[in-house]
């Protein structure tokens, strides 16, 4: 059976807004996701290491103490974050989204108790006055185990939506949705190529808690900073080697568009690859110095860029695993410019909102003051 | 047929319902207790009662992880669980609506970000600012459900979208504002309920008392009010939307029932905790809790069983196939399908040809395609059961096929295919409850009226005398009776002309002369 007729036809009701409007939030609203999933899974697995496997000294309980209460929140977070390019992926690729989705639909549907469950896992460890004790450390990692099974669904279903090849064999052996991605090359890597980029920013929560110590606790901050510093080398150490294997796991056309082939996507691999060695090195010199504070907030910054150029790069491909089934041209488009314009408004009153939210929580004197 | 079909073995319907209604008992919840926490921390401040206020701490941690945590997730697994079964629905619904969903989205995330600050700022901030924090959490998360009953109601009475395919005109629809406050009353409603659940956990009989008493200030008013708004809901639905709640479709008269009792029952039982607001058990208000979730159960229940046999209704059928053909449907249309064939049509089908040789398995494969969205062979709304209790033969099967529009006051969409899908079908549908000979399969020559009935009348006709079939015809000769089944269709647009052959015909119109007479 040709593939072709296998994707579905695109849905009847216009776009309502330009292509390139909701691509520009598809990839803005994906790096503001992975940067707050990486916190949370990253600087949820390090807290979890920390308690398990390193010595019971004070810094490791404090910092156990002192990150794993961030959790739950940058969970909600990441959920959040996470609705927005979920929306906006099913607007532009539905039909191969959906269809992905029902592949491999009870992994997927899986996601929804997994996450519920790591969530009450990470609100178990956060609530509990005495985190010193070993059981708790695993209920951490217990946690971040599950968000780990989440992420490899995630990248399964991603990987599966760019290959509508593999769709017919796949369902019609099982329609019972218990399918997984295993026959695509590039899974296992991508999903390590995520895995490794979270636990590397995740170090930036480690890292941010300890500058904000700084000015009270200098000893117990650079204790923080050092930690969150090494995990972070190391990390876009392994990086390189997982994603070279990932470069080269691609279909070759598709590994060619990153090494001249396609200008932008070369620049672009070429900057997050410059961008990493850089921030290595800046941080690695940081985290000696006398006051690492303002190296190691360039590292985070240029780690920062790096994250943005990567979001382009996944777009990129997506879109080359896609050119042969998908032509953005092809869609037909209807702007509801009403309730665009209606979005807009509030999207910018909300951010006033909620900036105001935060300022007011964190910068109003203390309750026991005004009491 | 578009999209492949998730075969969900123990049924995919009920997946959804088991998700959607657990969301909303909660997401309901989330919207009025947030004003019961600002109302109730005012109230504390006021009376300068400082048990009330560390109830009160404890009932929001209790709050967030329940809506946070809970409610959020499983509001993203309808979602999730949608897309997985009705994928064309929900891309409808995407596509439609994507900006309304942008603004859910940005009162969503003031919400969530809003709950965790007012939970985590009872350590932290003055009584003004947690107030305020506090509000904003509730006008958001009740602007995030003005966002969304909009497109709930959307899929039930579509409206002037129909024809406009207008984002407004969709949004603000007949039933917009009734369901609005119906729901706005019943979030009023489930705060006081969850407040009882934990109040009446306290051992402190004076703030036990107090608890219970001020939660049924939430509770009572709210049902005296519920069943205006439901009265105006009703009443704005189309009555052909209502018609397959009554009478015969079994989900929503059932369903309509269980709402009444179970209504009834929260509204009495929780007068009861009146009388003695300080002894209230535990126990009982879990069965308060209970009642109130099989009221807005039953409710999601009869809204999904009216809007039968649409997802978004007089446009796209529940197993995705559109009502009528326009440009760009990709050929999924019922007219389409019953022209060309389901086979050939849907991107998802194995079988492309149906030989005496893959019958059975191309029935499957329709039966997977256009049939499983709502039922399964032994699951939820089982056909095995149907079967079984019908012992209906391959040809009453293939007959009933050929009306399905007409079955239970027309909650199903018509079969779409063509004659030999038709047939490859009932085939199938068959091997699932072999019918012995002689048990129903009755032969030509004695079958009875009765059996010609059942096989041909009865999804829609009652056996009663004030049934229409019975007051319409029973007057006339058998003669007479006779030539009026040949014209059923001509008699009434929405019946279905005689299938039987000449010889059912003759003994049916003996058998309807003689009945109730």
């Amino acid at each position: 059976m040709g593939m072709e007729t296998t994707i579905p036809a695109i849905d009847p009701m216009p776009l309502p807004a330009p292509f390139w409007l909701f691509k520009l939030l598809l990839v803005l609203t994906f790096i503001l996701h992975i940067v707050v999933m990486n916190f949370m899974f990253g600087g949820g697995l390090i807290a979890a290491f920390t308690a398990l496997f390193r010595k019971k000294n004070e810094n490791n309980h404090r910092l156990f103490k002192d990150i794993t209460p961030k959790i739950p929140s940058l969970l909600a977070a990441t959920v959040t974050l996470g609705i927005a390019p979920l929306l906006f992926v099913q607007v532009l690729y539905g039909q191969f989204f959906y269809t992905s989705s029902i592949l491999i639909a009870w992994p997927w549907f899986l996601v929804l108790v997994l996450l519920t469950l790591a969530y009450y896992g990470f609100y178990i460890v956060s609530f509990k006055e005495d985190k010193t004790s070993r059981g708790i450390g695993w209920v951490m990692l217990i946690s971040v185990f599950l968000v780990f099974l989440v992420g490899f669904f995630y990248s399964s279903n991603f990987t599966l939506m760019n290959a509508p090849g593999s769709w017919s064999a796949k369902y019609f052996q099982d329609p019972s949705g218990w399918n997984l991605n295993w026959s695509e090359a590039t899974l296992i890597p991508r999903f390590l190529h995520f895995l490794v980029g979270s636990i590397a920013v995740g170090s930036f929560l480690i890292i941010a808690t300890g500058l904000f110590r700084w000015k009270k606790e200098q000893e117990y901050a650079r204790f923080l900073i050092t930690r969150g510093g090494k995990w972070f080398m190391y990390a876009t150490m392994v990086q390189f080697v997982v994603g070279i294997w990932f470069l080269i796991s691609l279909p070759r056309e598709m590994m060619l568009q990153f090494m001249g082939g396609n200008m932008f996507a070369t620049i672009s691999l070429l900057i997050g690859i410059a961008g990493g060695l850089a921030a290595i090195f800046i941080m690695s010199n940081g985290i000696r110095n006398e006051d690492p504070r303002k190296p190691v907030m360039l590292a985070m910054g240029i780690t920062g860029i790096v994250v943005i150029f990567m979001a382009i790069i996944r777009d990129i491909l997506r879109t080359a695993y896609l050119s042969p089934y998908f032509k953005a041209g092809e869609l037909a488009t209807k702007t509801q410019l009403d309730v665009l314009i209606l979005f807009l408004v509030l999207f910018v009153i909300g951010i006033l909102v909620w900036a105001l939210m935060i300022k007011r929580y964190f910068f109003t004197p203390s309750a026991k003051t005004a009491e | 047929m578009n999209y492949p079909v998730w075969d969900v073995t123990f049924g995919a319907g009920l997946l959804i319902a088991v998700v959607a209604i657990t969301h909303v008992f909660v997401s309901h919840f989330a919207i009025g207790g947030g004003l019961f926490l600002v109302l109730t921390e005012k109230k504390a401040y006021r009376e300068e009662d400082s048990s009330l206020l560390d109830w009160l701490k404890r009932h929001t941690k209790f709050f967030v992880l329940v809506t946070v945590v809970f409610g959020a997730i499983s509001g993203v697994g309808i979602w999730f669980t949608i897309g997985l079964i009705s994928p064309s629905g929900t891309s409808s619904l995407i596509h439609s609506y994507v900006w309304g969903w942008a603004i859910e989205w940005v009162f969503f995330f003031l919400e969530i970000t809003a709950a965790l600050l007012y939970l985590y700022g009872w350590k932290k901030l003055d009584r003004k600012t947690h107030l305020w924090i506090g509000w904003i959490y509730f006008i958001t998360a009740y602007l995030s459900m003005v966002v969304i009953n909009g497109i709930i109601t959307y899929m039930l009475t579509p409206g002037k979208w129909l024809e406009t395919h207008n984002f407004w005109q969709g949004f603000f629809n007949p039933t917009y504002f009734p369901s609005l406050l119906l729901r706005t009353t019943f979030a009023f409603a489930l705060a006081g309920i969850y407040a009882l659940v934990t109040g009446t956990f306290q051992k402190d009989p004076e703030l036990k008392g107090k608890v219970v008493k001020w939660s049924a200030r939430w509770i009572i008013p709210a049902f005296i009010v519920i069943p205006i708004f439901a009265w105006w809901y009703i009443g704005s639905v189309p009555d052909a939307v209502w018609e397959s709640a009554r009478g015969k479709m079994p989900t929503a008269t059932r369903y309509a029932n269980y709402i009444l009792i179970f209504s009834i029952l929260t509204f009495l039982f929780s007068l009861i905790t009146l009388i003695k607001p300080k002894k209230v058990p535990f126990v009982f208000s879990l069965l308060i809790f209970l009642m109130a979730f099989g009221t807005m159960g039953s409710f999601e229940f009869i809204r999904e069983a009216i809007r039968k046999p649409y997802i978004i209704y007089d446009y796209m059928y529940a197993n995705s196939i559109y009502k009528n053909q326009f440009p760009g449907d990709a050929g999924m249309s019922i007219q389409n399908i019953q022209q060309q064939g389901l086979l050939t049509v849907s991107k998802w089908a194995e079988h492309k040809e149906i030989t005496n040789e893959n019958q059975i398995e191309a029935g499957i494969e329709i039966f997977r395609l256009q049939c499983q969205s709502c039922h399964t062979i032994d699951g939820y709304r089982s056909m095995r059961d149907v079967l079984v209790e019908n012992k209906w033969s391959q040809t009453g099967i293939s007959r009933r096929i050929s009306s399905l529009e007409n079955m239970f006051n027309g909650v199903m969409p018509p079969f779409a295919g063509t004659t030999d899908e038709k047939e490859a079908l009932a085939a199938y549908l068959a091997t699932l409850a072999p019918v012995a000979p002689g048990e129903a399969e009755v032969s030509e020559e004695e079958i009875s009226g009765e059996t010609v009935f059942e096989n041909n009348c009865s999804d829609c006709h009652d056996y009663a005398a004030d049934d229409t079939m019975f007051t319409s015809m029973g007057k006339y000769d058998v003669s007479r009776i006779s030539y009026l089944i040949t014209r059923l269709d001509s008699l009434n647009e929405e019946m279905p002309p005689f299938e039987g052959t000449d010889a059912e015909r003759e003994t049916l119109a003996q058998w309807i002369s003689e009945q109730f007479k």
